[in-house]
């Protein structure tokens, strides 16, 4: 029943870190590295399989420079 | 050390164990084994302390936990069901194989569930609590 909800939700949450990061030139691993995580971790959110913690939302707003709302749409 | 040549370490790792083993279970050396399996963990831990990339992340750990939780309960279930068909099945025969299997299980259960437990209550302390 909660992972139901939670995949649900996953559903909802879209993000557009692929289009920024094709913006700013850089890898996956790149930015992997950048915020702290794996590659895989990165792939996982820009397919909106992961929602990241608000601690990790918060280090790629901080390296592409955005608000955390610019970056992640909850619809 | 790169991610890259972390994997080849590993996998190097694991095959000095295996052979090492192997070798030990063949001609009868328990010292072998043991010793193989101890270098080997001291060496992997040396290896991932010089490892420069992230190797454990929140997704990571959240994987890891689901999955705990799910071994969890797939496990607990099945000894505790398991025990008690030995034991039932035995009940006139107390001190077959099968009877002490069924205790051996029921008290893996048993540990189980008591070391969920304490883990459960030690993070529920530490993220929070019912007091405001």
């Amino acid at each position: 029943m909660l992972i139901t909800i939670i995949e649900k939700n996953m559903a909802q949450m879209k993000n557009n870190i692929k289009v920024l990061r094709a913006e700013k030139g850089i890898t996956q691993e790149e930015l992997a590295d950048k915020v702290n995580v794996t590659r895989q971790t990165i792939i996982a959110i820009e397919k909106n399989k992961y929602i990241p913690s608000l601690e990790l939302a918060y280090k790629i707003s901080l390296f592409f420079n955005k608000k955390i709302e610019e970056i992640f749409k909850y619809s | 050390m790169s991610y890259k040549s972390f994997k080849i370490a590993r996998i190097l790792i694991a095959a000095f164990i295996a052979m090492t083993v192997s070798i030990a279970v063949s001609t009868n050396n328990a010292y072998l084994a043991v010793s193989a399996v101890l270098i080997g963990m001291i060496v992997m831990f040396l290896v991932k302390k010089n490892v420069k990339a992230v190797l454990v992340d929140e997704m990571v750990k959240n994987i890891a936990g689901k999955s705990a939780l799910m071994a969890y309960s797939i496990t607990v279930p099945v000894l505790a069901l398991l025990s008690l068909i030995f034991m039932f099945s035995n009940l006139g025969n107390e001190g077959s194989y099968f009877y002490n299997l069924g205790i051996i299980f029921s008290y893996i259960a048993l540990f189980n569930m008591a070391v969920y437990s304490f883990a459960y209550y030690y993070y529920r302390k530490k993220y929070g609590s019912d007091e405001e």
